[in-house]
């Protein structure tokens, strides 16, 4: 006796149920198709996606930008302001130191 | 409304195929899970499966070659599924009864119970390669696996079986 020609006998192929077939079809009949349209409606909709995303980071990364540069001529503003002033003093005290 | 498929000719060779693979799409999956009704169940899953990607397939072989990796992968997800309960190692597996000889229908039925009771892993390259007869390259390709793994699982299979039914036969030679 042969042990690899005893399997090669035990595990023939085996037909299933008689209905196998119509049972199949039946189940690919009531299940949506995956058809090119809404492969590519998909895709399209993924790359939509991401193009509103880059175009909203690079937004908000201007919006940051534009904000901060505010921020820092405000700065500026407000030491320049305060320079004035303590300039101004300075003039004043050694105009009286003078006088 | 859910979309139909649309082409009834390519329904028609859907058929076709169906019919042509079922006994093989259906035996790997009885071969390897040992329970008709979820061997059907799953058969009628790959071929859904199948449904859905037959666009991205190209040649017979192709649908083949896919039929076989889709199936033995699925099978082999039902066995670790199945792993939370308790199962009957090969070492813990009962002895064959009654076997006499060649050709004999009792031993069919017993060396499918023995290869029922092989790690997961090890039983489907056994049922690939005695039911499909396949090479272990062709194996490895379909599960994914070095082919070095094949061909190690599958003599340390044939050593546990061959040990298995020499038991039960006595002193004939396998």
């Amino acid at each position: 006796m042969n042990l690899e020609d005893e399997l090669r006998s035990a595990l023939r192929r085996h037909e299933p149920s008689p209905d196998f077939t119509a049972r199949v079809l039946a189940r690919v009949a009531a299940t949506p198709a995956r058809t090119p349209a809404r492969y590519w409606m998909r895709w399209a909709t993924a790359v939509a996606a991401a193009l509103v995303l880059a175009v909203g980071a690079v937004g908000y990364r201007q919006y940051e930008g534009e904000r901060a540069k505010s921020q820092v001529l405000l700065a500026m503003r407000i030491t320049a302001s305060k320079l004035n002033k303590a300039q101004k003093k300075v003039q004043m005290i050694s105009h009286r130191g003078n006088s | 409304m859910p979309e139909r498929a649309p082409a009834k000719a390519m329904d028609l060779d859907f058929a076709g195929l169906v019919r042509q693979h079922q006994a093989m799409v259906f035996s790997i999956a009885w071969h390897v899970l040992r329970d008709r009704a979820v061997a059907e169940e799953l058969a009628q899953d790959v071929f859904l499966s199948l449904h859905q990607h037959l666009a991205e397939l190209e040649s017979p072989e192709h649908v083949l070659f896919w039929l076989r990796r889709v199936t033995s992968n699925r099978a082999l997800d039902v066995l670790r599924r199945r792993q939370r309960r308790p199962m009957v190692s090969l070492e813990n597996a009962p002895e064959p009864v009654a076997l006499s000889s060649s050709g004999d229908p009792m031993l069919g039925g017993a060396l499918r119970r023995l290869v029922g009771a092989l790690p997961e892993k090890a039983r489907a390259i056994v049922v690939l390669r005695y039911q499909e007869d396949l090479d272990p390259a062709e194996i490895a390709r379909i599960l994914g696996i070095p082919v070095g793994t094949v061909k190690s699982q599958l003599q340390r299979a044939l050593a546990l079986l061959r040990e298995k039914l020499s038991r039960s036969l006595g002193e004939i030679a396998l």
